[in-house]
């Protein structure tokens, strides 16, 4: 249990989790970018003790990239598992990230999974592989920016148990950045006052939002010894936009928390 | 002779007089959209707009070289009332650039903190400060440093009468420790303003008062004569400087007898230049101006120059209207069945051939976009793909065997997917402004006109779903929603010709139209639903449906649509749209065309961007 990796709850996700796991329930996971949605995953495959197979979903992703493909070795044709009906075979977790970024027929072959016939027909090979009790499949995507050709087929959302993630409140964010960087708590405190400023930019003059993984990396520069208007600026500000306006109202919200 | 010397006397006093520095002075146009996106980001209403303010009388106790220059007896100071922050138009109070530049920050973020608007002046904005420096401890240090530039600028209570020393004495001690006073002492004369926090009694006063003049509170226009005076005389009143709230009292000045501090009446829905401008000019030498919101007085006057055209004339209305509901941000209800919109189809349209300056445009078009239309292909010979392609492999093996050198290429196929599975519903503002010029040799209606062509002729060339809607409303009951093409019809001739005869209309009530629009949107079974909104200004009508509540009822209507699976998009020729489009589309859900005559070539590929 040392290397779990380290998760701050901030509801009762983890223990819906175990829950769908414990009865096969497939589970669909939604928050902006940077919340601790790919965190989370790791931390429960670690906490129960099952492989993770992680697939960054993207455009070209097709069915085959996920069950597998013939590959030609030496003139002969030799079938290679993808990710997916690898973590069916091991019994362990399979997280696709992102998942709307996959073309909608991709992630229709999930269905027979995501249902509970628990099966991953492979075409190809004509197997039919029934998943053990221990696979479990993560869908994870970020309602913030779909693109509008995109979105998840209804008939595939509709197999999945969801969960909605999004920023911890103030004081959990701040334990957040104590737990990753062992930042002092006085700064914890002024980078999560600084994020909540930005937030409140959202749909309005910025497209996305300074998420948990940016506080991080400021903590981490912080910590690292560098000053601190220096590394909100690297971290924070030029990040989120290349707007020099915008940029320079970001550096000011900085400058009245951290002093100039 | 007289009048020149005159002039340069003036100009010297003033000179000596003012005791700005000019060449510190830092602009509110300078950093406005700074202030703007900082005022949000410290937690201030997105929602309401940035302006300069004018300058207020203060009077206050003046220098003998101001008085003798008439200067120094107007300030420009800061306030935010329901629509607007106002911060002065210019600030070069402290010899340092720097300075006056945080001082436009200081007033943006005092602004920002949430304080009730009812307490008294000295400790909102006592309380303001607090507040903000404990959420923004950075603050401080410049905090400080303003103070003790303010406080040298100050008069020195020694010097002055007593009831005025004790007054200053208390300001400056609530500057050095905000927090620390609770009664400003009274004093006959006012105090010197205090640009360092917001306006003690702003013009257009906190919301519990003004909320029978700003508010425009909903009446059925039988009762108006009466009670628009009365209002009127109310806001009158309220423009009448300070109101003894803060505890000092000032109920004489000679002068005010023959000011100008009365109602002027500024008519704004109206577009006449000539009007406007004489009442500003007029209105530059006040101390504040009233602009009545009232329903009546303007819609009264509009009666006269824009009447309805007599029914059955151009327009035929396909039946008797539909209700519709709009927003009321003040009340933050929805007031059921508030509009009545008519689908109308042009009469007098006949059938139409594609114009032949926009044909050449069309030709290409139609060819970029036939790319775009569903396709569904395996691509042969791919370094990687789904499927072994065994022509290539046979032929690499064979290659190998006879000894040639095997090109490498893959052995894969792959299968591209192109499936587009959307509708779009294009719906375009032809309002009275698109009777404007937008170059040399078109008017904007004629842009419009154009864009609808060109974009008709590229969509009808993917295949995908569309329809098109012109409107313009005439207060709530007349909502004109012309039909161009709807999405059963087909786009022939005779849609080409509803869209030749497109006019200019009235005014730009959008919510509605958006309701309405979203209706018949989200009626269509794609999964895929795009709104796009053809506008060239802001909402308004002639009734209050302006500013904040046009804007608030077009950002809940648009909402709707999003909550119906609709994406909203906006493109617009409005050089000014960036201030409010934002607050409606979000930052990714409108484009500003910067050359209006570039629309018709801009709005396809846009179309084609987004949908890609």
């Amino acid at each position: 249990m040392e290397n779990l990796p380290f998760y701050q709850p901030h509801g009762s996700e983890i223990e819906l989790f175990e829950r769908a796991w414990r009865n096969r329930l497939p589970l669909l996971i939604k928050g902006p970018t940077g919340c601790g949605k790919t965190r989370f995953v790791a931390h429960m495959a670690a906490k129960l003790g099952l492989p993770l197979h992680t697939v960054a979903c993207h455009d070209d992703l097709t069915a085959a990239d996920l069950v597998g493909r013939h590959l030609i070795v030496d003139g002969q044709t030799e079938w290679s598992d993808g990710p997916l009906t690898r973590a069916v075979r091991e019994g362990g977790i399979c997280y696709l990230d992102e998942v709307v970024e996959a073309r909608k027929d991709t992630t229709v072959v999930l269905h027979p999974l995501a249902d509970d016939r628990r099966i991953l027909p492979i075409d190809r090979t004509g197997e039919q592989l029934a998943a053990p009790p221990s696979f479990m499949l993560v869908v994870s995507y970020n309602p913030g920016y779909q693109n509008f050709l995109k979105g998840m087929k209804p008939s595939t959302r509709q197999r999945f148990i969801s969960l909605a993630f999004d920023f911890p409140p103030a004081e959990q964010e701040e334990a957040i950045l104590i737990g990753e960087t062992s930042i002092d708590a006085m700064s914890a405190k002024r980078l999560v006052s600084i994020a909540n400023a930005f937030r409140a930019l959202r749909d309005h003059d910025l497209e996305e939002v300074a998420s948990t993984r940016l506080l991080v990396y400021a903590a981490t520069l912080m910590k690292d010894g560098c000053d601190p208007t220096i590394a909100c600026r690297a971290a924070l500000v030029e990040t989120l936009t290349d707007d020099p306006e915008t940029a320079v109202a970001l550096r000011e919200v900085i400058d009245a928390t951290f002093g100039r | 002779m007289e009048e020149y010397v005159g002039e340069l006397w003036h100009k010297l006093v003033t000179r000596v007089a003012d005791k700005q520095h000019a060449d510190a002075a830092v602009s509110l146009n300078e950093i406005s959209k700074t202030a703007a996106i900082y005022f949000r980001a410290l937690g201030g209403d997105a929602g309401l707009n940035l302006s300069a303010a004018p300058p207020t009388r203060h009077g206050a106790r003046r220098r003998w070289m101001q008085r003798l220059a008439t200067s120094g007896e107007r300030v420009e100071l800061s306030w935010r009332d329901g629509e607007t922050l106002r911060l002065p138009e210019r600030i070069a109070l402290f010899s340092e650039r720097g300075l006056n530049r945080d001082l436009y920050l200081w007033l943006v973020a005092l602004s920002a903190a949430k304080i009730n608007d009812d307490l008294p002046w000295i400790i909102r904005n006592q309380t303001a400060t607090l507040t903000t420096l404990e959420r923004f401890p950075g603050l401080l240090p410049r905090y400080q440093q303003l103070v003790e530039a303010m406080l040298a600028l100050r008069p020195a209570p020694a010097d002055l009468p007593k009831e005025e020393a004790a007054q200053e004495s208390a300001i400056r001690q609530a500057l050095q420790q905000p927090g620390s006073i609770h009664v400003l002492p009274p004093s006959k004369k006012p105090f010197h303003p205090v640009p360092l926090w917001t306006h003690p009694t702003p013009p257009v006063s906190a919301p519990s008062k003004v909320s029978a003049s700003d508010g425009a509170p909903e009446r059925d226009e039988s009762d108006n004569s009466n009670t628009a005076k009365s209002r009127r005389k109310h806001a009158a009143e309220r423009t009448d400087m300070p109101d003894g709230k803060d505890g000092f009292l000032m109920l004489f000045r000679a002068e005010s007898l023959f000011s100008w501090t009365e109602y002027i009446k500024v008519n704004r829905p109206q577009d006449e230049e000539d009007d406007l401008e004489s009442a500003a000019q007029a209105a530059e030498d006040m101390d504040s101006m009233t602009v009545a919101r009232d329903n009546e007085t303007s819609a009264a006057k509009l009666r006269f120059d824009l009447d309805l055209p007599p029914a059955g004339e151009d327009d035929a209305p396909l039946d008797e209207g539909i209700s519709l509901p709009e927003w009321d941000y003040k009340k933050q209800i929805m007031q059921p069945d508030y509009c009545r919109l008519q689908e109308l189809v042009t009469q007098q349209a006949g059938h139409c051939e594609l114009p032949t300056q926009l044909r050449r445009t069309a030709k290409r078009l139609r060819s970029q976009f036939q790319a775009l239309a569903p396709t569904r292909t395996w691509l042969k010979g791919q370094q990687d793909g789904e499927e072994i392609d065994l022509d290539a492999w046979v032929r690499q093996e064979a290659d190998l065997l006879s000894g040639t050198h095997p090109d490498n290429r893959g052995v894969y196929r792959a299968q591209v997917n192109q499936q587009r599975d959307l509708a779009c519903l294009l719906l375009a503002d032809l309002s009275l402004s698109t009777d404007a010029y937008a170059s040399d040799h078109a008017r904007v209606i004629d842009v419009i006109r154009d864009s609808l062509f060109l974009f008709s002729e590229a969509l009808s060339a993917t295949g995908d779903r569309f329809a098109m809607y012109g409107f313009s409303s005439l207060k709530r009951g007349n909502v004109r929603f012309n039909r161009l093409k709807s999405f059963d019809e087909r786009y022939d001739s005779a849609a080409r010709g509803r869209i030749a005869a497109i006019k200019p209309g009235y005014y730009t009530r959008m919510g509605a139209a958006i309701r309405h629009a979203t209706t018949l949107l989200a009626a269509q079974p794609q999964r895929q639903r795009l709104l796009l909104l053809l506008t060239d200004g802001k909402p308004n009508d002639v009734d209050r449906y302006e500013g904040r509540y046009g804007i608030e009822d077009t950002r809940m209507a648009l909402h709707e649509a999003r909550q119906q699976g609709l994406r909203p998009f906006c493109v617009t020729i409005d050089s000014e749209a960036n201030e409010y489009l934002p607050h409606l589309f979000g930052t990714g859900g409108f484009a500003v065309i910067k050359k209006p005559e570039d629309l018709p070539k801009e709005l396809p590929l846009l179309y084609a961007q987004m949908t890609r």
